[in-house]
C-alpha cells in the first residue's frame, strides 16, 4: 500500500511518517498535490497555516477533490481535517469543500488549545470501536464548524466550546487531534485507519 | 476537558543528555532518544530537549538527535536553546520538533515570534522566559540566566503573546534546582495576564509542588527534570498525586 503525505512546506512530518509505517506500507512525502492524490492512501498532515496550505493545494485542488470523491481513502489531521471544509477564517483560499461548513476560532479564553483532551465518539463508529482513543493530543486555535452534524463521528469540548474532533465523509476521515502525537493509542488509531483504507481500496 | 500536563525536560549537550548544577559539573546520563522514549512509556505528556551546548559544532548535532527522536517518540517534542531566527525554527520543526521555544533571541529581536507564528502557527511557538524576583516583581534574564534585562516578566509575557507566542514556558531562576517548590506567585501573575497555556518550570521537589503550581499558580503544565532523572519521583507518582487532588490528568 502506498501512502502519500501531502507536504504543505512546513513542519514535522517525521513522526507522522514513522507512525504510518508498517509491513506492507510505503510512506512517501509528496509536495505535488496531483501526485499525492495518485497514492493508495492520502494523508493531509497537521502542521502549518490554512492560507499557506491552500496556496500549495490550489494547483491540484480539483484533482485531489475528484480523487477523494472517487473513493481515495484520505485522512486529514488537524489543519488537514480543516482542509476538508469550504474555508477558514484563519486564512484565504478554498478548502477541498468535501464537507459543508467553515473553520472558525475556538470560543475559549485559553487559545491555542494545547494538550490532551477527551474524545467522545458517536455510537457505532467503527474506527473508534476498533482503536479506542479516549484522550488525544490537540494543538489548535481553530476548529471546523460543519453545516450539520451528519459528518461528525466524535466530539470534544474546550472551555464549553463543543467542536467536532473527528469527521467522516465518504472515503475521507478528518481528526482535529494529532494521532501521531497521542502515544500508543494514537498510532494504533492510524493503523486502524490504514486497515480500513485497505478494505476500501479493494472495493474501489 | 483539557487535562493538565506533565512535561519532562532533558538537558542536551553535544548529542547527549547531561546533568549538572548551574551548567557546571556536567555528567553524561544517557542517550536522548532512549530517555525520551522511556519517559513516554512512563506517561510523560510531553518531552522538552533544552540544548545547553556551548559551541555551534555541538549544537549542530541537536537536529540529528531531534530527527532520531521524532522517529520513535509519539508524544509532542519541544526543542529550545540557541534558536536565533525563524529559519532556526524551521530547521528544528523540519528535524522533528513539534514546538520550538525561543528565549534570548526574542528579547534581542521580538519579531522572531511573529515571523515564526505566521509561518508555522502560534501553536508551535513557545516563549521561554527566565525570571528572577526583584522586590514585588520579577525581572527577565537572558543568556541562560546570566544577563539581566530591563524587562518586567509579566509585561514581557504579555508582549510575547501579542507578538505571536502560543505558549509560555516560565522558569523561576530563584527556584531552579532548589527543589523548594515552583514560584507560585510568579506563575499566577503570568497565567492571569496571558490567554495562552503557561508551563511552570523551576523548583519541583515533589509531586505536591506540581499540584500546588497547577492549582494555585494556574499553570496548564508543570515541567520536571531533576527529581525524575535521579529517581526521587516518577511520572506515575506525580500523576497519582494530581488525580488525588482532583486535577484532570491523562492516565499513563
Amino acid at each position: 500500500m502506498k501512502v502519500a503525505i501531502f507536504d504543505y512546506g512546513a513542519g514535522n512530518l517525521h513522526s507522522l511518517a514513522k507512525a504510518l509505517e508498517r509491513d506492507g506500507t510505503a510512506v512517501t512525502i509528496e509536495s505535488d498535490p496531483v501526485r499525492a492524490a495518485h497514492a493508495d492512501v492520502l494523508v493531509l498532515p497537521g502542521v502549518g497555516a490554512f492560507g499557506s496550505a491552500t496556496e500549495r493545494l490550489a494547483p491540484g485542488r480539483d484533482a485531489m477533490r475528484a480523487a477523494i470523491l472517487d473513493g481515495l481513502p484520505t485522512i486529514g489531521i488537524c489543519l488537514g481535517m480543516q482542509l476538508l471544509f469550504d474555508g477558514s477564517e484563519e486564512g484565504a483560499g478554498a478548502g477541498l469543500g468535501l464537507i459543508p461548513g467553515h473553520v472558525t476560532r475556538l470560543h475559549a479564553v485559553r487559545v491555542p488549545q494545547i494538550g490532551w483532551n477527551e474524545v467522545v465518539p458517536v455510537a457505532g463508529e467503527p474506527l473508534f470501536a476498533t482503536a479506542p482513543l479516549p484522550i488525544a493530543y490537540f494543538a489548535n486555535s481553530f476548529v471546523a464548524r460543519p453545516a450539520d452534524d451528519a459528518s461528525v463521528i466524535a466530539w470534544t469540548e474546550h472551555e464549553g466550546d463543543r467542536f467536532p474532533s473527528a469527521v467522516r465523509a465518504g472515503s475521507a476521515v478528518g481528526v482535529q487531534f494529532h494521532p501521531e502525537k497521542s502515544s500508543t493509542d494514537g498510532v494504533r488509531f492510524l493503523h486502524a485507519f490504514l486497515d480500513e483504507a485497505g478494505t476500501m481500496k479493494g472495493s474501489r | 476537558m483539557l487535562t493538565r500536563r506533565v512535561v519532562v525536560c532533558l538537558d542536551v549537550k553535544g548529542g547527549r543528555v547531561v546533568k549538572g548544577t548551574q551548567f557546571v559539573n556536567l555528567r553524561d546520563v544517557g542517550d536522548p532518544v532512549e530517555l525520551a522514549s522511556r519517559y513516554e512509556r512512563e506517561g510523560a505528556d510531553e518531552v522538552v530537549f533544552l540544548d545547553i551546548s556551548a559551541s555551534a559544532e555541538e549544537r549542530g548535532t541537536l537536529l540529528d538527535v531531534a530527527r532520531r527522536t521524532a522517529e520513535r517518540l509519539f508524544v509532542p517534542l519541544t526543542i529550545g536553546g540557541g534558536i536565533r531566527s525563524a529559519n532556526d525554527v524551521a530547521a528544528a520543526l523540519r528535524a522533528g520538533a513539534d514546538k520550538v521555544s525561543i528565549n534570548s533571541a526574542a528579547v534581542t529581536r521580538p519579531e522572531i515570534l511573529t515571523e515564526s507564528a505566521e509561518r508555522f502557527g502560534a501553536q508551535c511557538v513557545v516563549a521561554s522566559i527566565d525570571a528572577r524576583r526583584e522586590g514585588d516583581a520579577w525581572r527577565v534574564y537572558v543568556k541562560g540566566g546570566r544577563e539581566r534585562t530591563d524587562l518586567d516578566a509579566v509585561e514581557w509575557a504579555v508582549a510575547c503573546v501579542q507578538r505571536g507566542a502560543g505558549e509560555v514556558l516560565l522558569t523561576s531562576i530563584d527556584r531552579d534546582g532548589a527543589r523548594s517548590g515552583y514560584d507560585v506567585a510568579l506563575t499566577r501573575a503570568v497565567s492571569a495576564a496571558v490567554h495562552v497555556p503557561v508551563v511552570a518550570s523551576g523548583g519541583a521537589g515533589s509531586a505536591a509542588h506540581v499540584c500546588e503550581v497547577l492549582l494555585e499558580g494556574g499553570a496548564d503544565a508543570a515541567l520536571l527534570a531533576g527529581i525524575l532523572h535521579d529517581g526521587t519521583s516518577t511520572v506515575a507518582q506525580v500523576k497519582a498525586a494530581m488525580r488525588a487532588a482532583r486535577i484532570p490528568v491523562r492516565a499513563a
